[in-house]
């Protein structure tokens, strides 16, 4: 059984100009030890799934799933209670994640005593131990910070240590790296993959960024306007994308294309949030959308070990 | 580079005071940087946060002080210019900045944004004008019925054409660019990359290219310069330093994701 299972999750939320459809179906199937991606254009719905998840969801938001399980136990029930004790959040921004006014010592201090039954003494010695694992050079000297004194870096290297802190297993990532810089971020995506191997973490990578899948992930799920529309390994992903919306993401990275040569731009935008979706999602852009695709919804297609939804054949070039 | 220089930069230093009348020297910001960007040319300038890009097109567009250091302008010596006269040559260089957002007013409506700079100018507003701007907006790919809408209305890519079509107003030929595209999607970033390339081929501009991300500008870029700590680590043309790359900070950038993708 998979750690993290989610089938056919939406989340709809009620506004005064209308229903938004925040996600629409959305699957999810994360192995324990794996860092799994989740990418899309922004506004696909990654952080609402993510915040689901730990039982952030904005008040009013009418959640319903087939199945919405971690480790075997329901989380539409129980997601309250597993955030901090078994899913830690790391988000974009560390600095925001951090109390300006408090030492870190402080910081870290306050997350060991609300969830873990240590003495003071042990304490103090755990939280120098997890900053030292999350590769702070000189964890004393960063105990006695505040957060104004740490770069970026350091700061989203704090937030991961209190993560940790926590006892969390499974950490749900929003895009950790994106206010960081490259190589930064790449450091820390390093520091993500040595913990899971050194921890057995899990972690949920979302991101808008396919170099930060490339660099960081086992395995990635596509989403679309609030649908999950590929999964599978990140190498066949990158190497033979069966959605054509994925296709069309890689292809219109700077490295798909020759020096100096035109970009594959993908022409128009995402369906607004607010809108019923008939078909594929994706028709009104594909560049391979037939007739059908604006009126049956697409059905599922395999090759090798990934999985996409779409109307052509798994053979079609 | 065999045409002509629009930008010749050299051994500039900049230095922002330390604070505190004791307070020692800080260390430069920009560290004796040295470099050309020919005519209707693109120089990419990447380097991590704080190493001193900003601050570098900051000195160029004369609003911060320089140390030392000279730097010229289509031959002319920019940092003499004062007044009057450095108000009106500025215009000659186009800006655009990473938050189409913050960098548009979201109460205006497309059409005052980009009357703006022609009304500083001393141009009238009318008809022509307002023809003026319909064909800036087409240059960037943007429908004439844009001009009544408001800033706060736009997608980030649509916003970012609006920046662009507003740094174009004037007929710049040197054109700076700090991050213009990171805080957009891959497929818009596509988009908005696409329009440079054009614009840079019908107006003959020339660029300075700011980003985190070398992998972006080296797609465009005739030329790169990398920042490191205030120095300039490498600089020659894009192709040479992604081939070969003298520097391991360059190295690094180069081989973060996709290129070589995981098996
Ligand atoms: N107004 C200022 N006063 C004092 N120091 C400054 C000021 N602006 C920048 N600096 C310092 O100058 C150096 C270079 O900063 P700059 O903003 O040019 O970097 P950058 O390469 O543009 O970074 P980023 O990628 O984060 O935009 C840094 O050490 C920065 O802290
Ligand atoms: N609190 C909210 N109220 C109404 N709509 C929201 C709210 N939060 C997000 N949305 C909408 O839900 C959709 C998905 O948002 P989000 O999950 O933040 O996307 P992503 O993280 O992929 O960029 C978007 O259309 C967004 O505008
Ligand atoms: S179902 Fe049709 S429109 Fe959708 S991705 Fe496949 S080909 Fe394109
Ligand atoms: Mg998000
Ligand atoms: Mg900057």
């Amino acid at each position: 059984m998979p750690l993290l299972e989610v089938r056919n999750l939406s989340v709809t939320i009620p506004t005064p100009e209308g229903d938004v459809h925040a996600v629409r179906a959305i699957n999810l199937e994360i192995e324990k030890g794996e860092i799994h991606g989740v990418i899309g254009e922004s506004g696909c719905g990654k952080t609402m799934t993510g915040m689901t998840l730990l039982g952030l969801a904005p008040k009013g938001a009418r959640i319903v799933a087939d199945s919405l399980h971690f480790d075997g136990e329901d989380l539409s029930k129980n997601a309250e209670r597993l955030r901090g004790r078994r899913i830690g959040l790391i988000s974009q921004d560390p600095a925001a994640a951090l109390n300006p006014v408090l030492s870190i010592a402080r910081q870290m201090d306050d997350v060991l005593r609300a969830h873990r039954n240590m003495s003071r003494q042990a304490r103090r010695a755990e939280a120098s131990s997890l900053l030292a694992a999350t590769g702070l050079p000189d964890p004393q000297r960063v105990l006695k910070s505040y957060p104004h004194q740490l770069s970026g870096g350091m700061q989203q290297r704090v937030v991961i240590a209190q993560a940790l802190a926590t006892g969390a297993d499974f950490l749900i990532a929003d895009e950790p790296t994106t206010a960081l810089d490259v190589s930064v971020g790449a450091q820390v995506l390093a520091l993500l993959r040595k913990l899971v191997s050194d921890r057995g973490l899990t972690v949920l990578m979302i991101t808008h960024d396919m170099d930060v899948i490339a660099e960081a992930c086992d395995r990635v799920t596509v989403l679309y306007a609030g649908l999950s529309v590929e999964v599978g390994p990140v190498g066949e992903i990158l190497q033979q994308p069966g959605h054509p919306y994925t296709q069309a993401l890689l292809a219109a990275l700077p490295d798909a294309a020759p020096h100096g040569a035109r970009l594959a731009a993908i022409e128009g935008s995402i369906p607004p949030p607010r809108s019923g979706i008939e078909g594929c999602a994706f028709a009104p852009r594909c560049p391979k959308a037939m007739p059908v695709c604006a009126r049956q919804v697409p059905p599922k297609r395999l090759a090798e070990a990934h999985r996409w939804l779409c109307h052509l054949p798994a053979s079609a070039p | 580079m065999n045409s002509t220089a629009i930008l010749e930069v050299r051994d500039l230093v900049i230095r922002y005071r330390a604070r505190g009348l004791f307070a020692p020297r800080s260390r430069p910001a920009v560290n004796g940087a040295s470099f050309t960007l020919a005519e209707r040319e693109t120089l990419g300038i990447v380097g991590e946060s704080g190493s001193g890009k900003t601050s570098l097109l900051r000195a160029i567009l004369r609003l911060i002080p320089v140390e030392s250091g000279s730097v010229r302008l289509e031959g002319q010596d920019w940092l003499a210019l004062k007044g009057d006269t450095l108000r009106l040559t500025r215009q000659r260089i186009g800006v655009v900045a990473q938050n189409p957002y913050l960098s548009l007013s979201p109460r205006l409506t497309i059409a005052e944004i980009l009357s703006e700079p022609l009304l500083a100018q001393g141009e009238r507003g009318g008809p022509a004008m307002r023809k003026k701007i319909a064909a800036l907006l087409s240059d960037c790919g943007l429908p004439a019925d844009f001009m009544e809408r408001r800033a706060r209305e736009l997608s980030g890519g649509q916003a970012q054409r609006v920046a662009i079509a507003r740094a174009l107003a004037l007929e710049p030929k040197l054109m700076i660019l700090d991050e213009p595209t990171s805080a957009l999607d891959v497929s818009v970033q596509a988009q908005i990359l696409n329009l440079l390339a054009d614009l840079k081929e019908s107006r003959g501009l020339s660029m300075l290219f700011v980003t985190h991300n070398l992998k972006v500008v080296a797609h465009l870029s005739d030329s790169l310069l990398v920042m490191r700590r205030g120095d300039i680590v490498e600089f020659g043309a894009t192709e040479q330093v992604v081939r070969e790359p003298r520097h391991d900070y360059t190295r690094e950038l180069l081989s973060f994701g996709l290129i070589g993708a995981r098996e």
